[in-house]
């Protein structure tokens, strides 16, 4: 496949796919535009970007199909698994991941935009063996039936806290509602919360 | 007694990303499905323009009724056909409701999959659907027969004339309770990963009984069930949607097959809402007749529902209270033009329980009687109909803890008499009571060289705690530390007892089966390991006597050794043995119990119902891990309250779509929605139930949570809803 970057006259696919891309992220200005390239012919759906990210402290980089979304990179590209995908419209929060240290919904990210940012996931949290002090409060306190939610649960309680809006049982359950619990484990996510926060 | 508590042992899995969920398998060269699903709810399929979809790029192949992938046999009776969709996806042209699967698309990646399931088009023939529950139950039918209890009358006496019983009665209450469907929404929608190799299919999908779901697979691909893998260590959510097989993992199965590569296919939360089963939608009556002083003279119990799987008649009113007239049916609804009714947390209990207790909250209101008062006057020491007497029951206990904890006796007798601010407030109760019971399965349990021990069964965890509970009850029965217990479950090659068992974690009862039969299997290692003990080459204890078992040694002949060194010394890879727990003893009858206390306030103003708090003391035999069991009753009770504050599936009669199959406008309850509920257990050991003691709780704080909402709604505003959810626009009407 002959693969050269087209930057100035991309398929009017590929167009359209960036500017959504760009639409649906204020920041991405800041940053390294994604290269986009597309085989001669131009069909439709065979441009590939190629996306530098730093996820969990390590640079990945990938040459994607623009309409991979974050989730989807991470999960089905780099295997990175724990990342959970409960609705894939920004409606369930089970994809919580940190981006340059902010809440994002990665199904609703789509990874060409945030190329040259740094993203951390469920499986960046822990320093090796020793659990971050919000995964021990969610052990403890049993903060999780199926575990399906808890990554997300996790992601968002680690960043709640850092934002300060963990200073009361009410401030902490509006805040953690971007997240939902099908098995109804709120009480002992709360409780998970505080515990994490008191020992911060 | 103080009650075991223990984290759960699958936690730390759970928080660092490393439990690995079905569709979290990527395997060498897979592919992926994504389904296209109907945009009609009745008629058939004329044409299906595929070109443009075949033409994108990285499209493999596209499954349709014109290309259907090969299913060769039917879900295994009796109960698959019953409570999952009989008929194969992609059978033939013709559509039954609006979702249902009419395509498959297989795709190098994942986007490459659903881009090109967007571009197919397809040409329908569409007639009016038959989608309004609303209309349908004007007109029901009587149930079919199955063999199943589901769906039979129940009659005391016999001859009974529930008309003349209710008019003989003093006081009287007749109303109608509607609830609309639900669905499980579980947070992991049905996946699956399927590979063959050797005409074996491994097959990653997360299941409540992986032996069942080997055995449908096995069934329906037309392949022996000892060829199909199912590995399903860690379950998002269930709740009765995966305790059968769906479409996706069918498709999964049969596309690897074809394609002779790994096939990847998840379904999307709006196809989940019909891919999949739901809780049906049901109407409910009940007529009450008491004697002035509040015995019950006649109880009748009339529902009409979808299908013979939600009968709240069978599952709830015989177990409740007592009254010499009984009459109990149910009528359905067939032929529909709706996505398949399964069982869902509480099968008939929840529907049941929301329309008996809140009748029983009404008369006690028509009697001027205390609620708590009405219900013991009626209290059943034995069941309704065979008068089979209960093995262990406290109810009685929890009304009276549960009320004193609670602050019961503030109550005003009086509705809408107590405000705060702009929010009235008002307090209800109301009883669970959910059959327990137990399966004879079976368990193997391994001693290994490293001084670990395996405790096996094909049940599941898909919340519940499961994990824990057999790694604390093999720790008790061969008296090692927890640490030292490797469980081992969500594997259809691990064992269980055959037709009885295959269903693994349903009906709350995967503690109590699965406990009993580790203690059985633990004390026949125990006797294997001593035999080893006691003959193998290169054992310190080879020809003694009086070699025993002790806290994980072997004793005898003045010296002792670990299992595992043991083992190491004999240079054997493990001693084990598997242990079938004793048939469940049917001279008494098995419930658990709980008794639910709820404040809610309603905005004045708005209408909008809050929960306030929630108290609940709970009768269900020994506590084996007070932390997992205080979760499964406060998210039981939750799942319950969600019924009453939230959930309806909204069908649009014209058309049969389900309108807010999404969680945005399927509402769910959030973390702000909820409230610290407070769970107190009891902790009597049932063990004419088994010699561990415990009853089920899975689906008890379920049952009854939304009588006593709506009841304590009642009591804050004088305004009796019998249609569930409670909104503002119904406070407000």
């Amino acid at each position: 496949m002959e693969e050269q970057s087209r930057d100035d006259e991309v398929s009017r696919r590929g167009f359209l796919l960036t500017s959504a891309a760009a639409a649906g992220l204020t920041a991405i200005a800041e940053h390294p535009r994604p290269a986009v390239a597309a085989t001669a012919a131009g069909a439709a759906g065979a441009a590939v970007v190629e996306v530098a990210l730093k996820v969990n402290g390590k640079a990945r980089t990938l040459s994607l199909d623009p309409r991979v979304t974050l989730l989807d990179a991470l999960r089905e590209r780099l295997d990175l698994t724990g990342t959970k995908k409960g609705c894939d419209r920004g409606q369930c929060g089970a994809c919580t991941v940190h981006v340059d240290g902010r809440r994002v919904l990665s199904c609703l990210t789509l990874a060409a935009g945030v190329s040259g940012k740094a993203v951390i996931t469920i499986e960046g949290l822990a320093d090796g063996d020793r659990l971050h002090p919000v995964q021990r409060a969610f052990v403890e306190c049993d903060g999780l039936q199926c575990g399906f939610c808890t990554p997300g649960q996790v992601m968002s309680a680690v960043a709640l806290i850092e934002e300060g809006y963990a200073g009361s049982e009410a401030e902490i359950r509006e805040h953690m509602s971007g997240n939902i619990c099908r098995c109804g484990a709120y009480q002992q996510i709360v409780q998970a919360v505080r515990m994490a926060k008191e020992g911060a | 007694m103080a009650q075991p508590t223990m984290d759960r042992i699958d936690a730390r899995a759970k928080v660092t990303g490393a439990a690995k969920y079905a569709s979290d398998h990527n395997l060498p060269a897979m592919v992926y499905g994504h389904m296209v699903t109907s945009t009609i709810g009745n008629g058939r399929i004329v044409s299906m323009d595929l070109s443009a979809a075949r033409a994108a790029g990285g499209v493999i192949e596209i499954y349709t009724p014109g290309n259907r992938p090969a299913f060769r046999g039917t879900l295994p009776p009796p109960l698959a056909p019953v409570f999952a969709e009989a008929r194969h996806p992609l059978a033939d042209s013709e559509i039954h409701y609006y979702g249902q699967i009419v395509a498959m698309v297989v795709a190098e990646t994942i986007e490459q999959a659903r881009d090109a399931a967007a571009l197919i088009k397809v040409t329908y023939t569409a007639l009016p659907p038959k989608s309004s529950f609303e209309d349908a139950k004007q007109n029901p039918a009587d149930p079919p027969v199955t063999g199943l209890p589901l769906g039979q009358p129940i009659k005391k006496p016999q001859d009974v004339d529930i008309e003349t019983a209710l008019a003989a009665s003093q006081v009287r209450v007749e109303e109608t309770y509607d609830i609309p469907p639900r669905h499980h929404n579980m947070m992991e929608p049905h996946a699956a990963v399927a590979a063959w190799q050797n005409g074996k299919l491994t097959i990653y999908s997360g299941t409540q009984g992986p032996a069942a779901h080997a055995l449908e697979l096995a069934t329906v691909l037309g392949v022996q069930p000892a060829d199909v893998h199912v590995i399903s260590p860690y379950v998002g959510g269930a709740f009765g949607g995966k305790a059968f097989t769906w479409a996706p993992a069918l498709l999964a199965a049969a596309a690897a097959l074809a394609l002779a590569r790994p096939v990847k296919v998840v379904t999307s939360r709006e196809q989940l809402f019909t891919v999949t089963g739901h809780r049906a939608a049901s109407s409910q009556t009940f007529g009450l007749g008491t004697h002035r002083d509040g015995r019950l003279n006649a109880i009748k119990h009339h529902t009409t529902s979808q299908s013979i799987v939600e009968d709240p008649g069978y599952r709830t009113t015989p177990k409740y209270y007592l009254a010499p007239n009984v009459d109990i049916r149910l009528m359905v609804t067939p032929d529909m033009n709706l996505p398949t009714a399964t069982i869902m947390r509480a099968p008939g209990d929840e529907a049941g329980s929301f329309a008996l207790e809140s009748a029983m909250d009404e008369l006690a209101v028509r009697l001027g009687m205390d609620p708590i008062e009405l219900r013991m006057k009626n209290y059943l020491e034995s069941t309704l109909i065979e008068a089979k007497p209960y093995s262990s029951k406290h109810l009685d206990a929890c009304y009276r803890v549960g009320a004193e904890r609670f602050g019961w006796s503030r109550r005003s007798t009086q509705p809408a008499a107590v405000t705060d601010g702009d929010w009235q407030v008002g307090l209800g109760m109301s009883t669970a009571i959910l059959d327990s019971g137990r399966a004879s399965t079976t368990v193997r349990v391994t001693f290994r060289p490293n001084g670990t021990a395996t405790v096996g069964c094909a049940t599941s965890d898909a919340g519940t705690g499961m994990w824990t509970i057999m790694a604390m009850t093999g720790a008790r029965a061969l008296e090692v530390p927890v640490d030292r217990i490797r469980p081992a479950l969500g594997d259809s090659g691990l064992p269980v007892a055959g037709n009885n068992d295959i269903y693994g974690a349903v009906g709350s009862a995967a503690t109590s089966t699965v406990t009993p039969a580790i203690l059985v299997a633990a004390k026949e290692a125990i006797g294997k390991l001593v035999e080893h003990a006691t003959t193998a080459a290169g054992s310190p204890l080879v020809g003694a006597g009086d070699v025993r078992y002790d806290g994980g040694r072997l004793v005898g002949a003045g010296t002792s050794v670990g299992f595992g060194e043991l083992l190491t010394l004999t240079r054997t890879a493990e001693v084990g043995a598997q242990g079938t727990s004793a048939p469940l003893d049917e001279s008494h009858a098995y419930a658990s119990y709980a008794a639910h206390f709820c404040e809610v306030r309603v905005n004045r103003w708005t209408g909008d119902p809050r929960l306030g708090r929630f108290t609940t003391v709970v009768d269900a035999g020994a506590i084996l891990n007070a932390k997992t069991a205080r979760n499964q009753i406060t998210g039981g009770v939750l799942f319950g309250l969600a019924a009453a504050m939230f959930e309806e599936g909204k069908v649009e009669g014209a058309t049969g779509r389900i309108s807010n199959a999404n969680l945005a406008d399927y509402l769910l309850p959030v973390n702000a929605d909820t409230t610290e509920i407070d769970v107190h257990f009891l902790d009597h050991p049932d063990t004419r139930l088994s010699p561990t003691g415990a009853r089920g709780i899975g689906e008890l704080g379920t049952v009854g949570a939304a009588a006593a909402f709506a009841n304590a709604v009642y009591n804050a505003t004088g305004k009796r809803i019998r249609t569930l959810p409670i909104t503002p626009d119904k406070l407000l009407a």
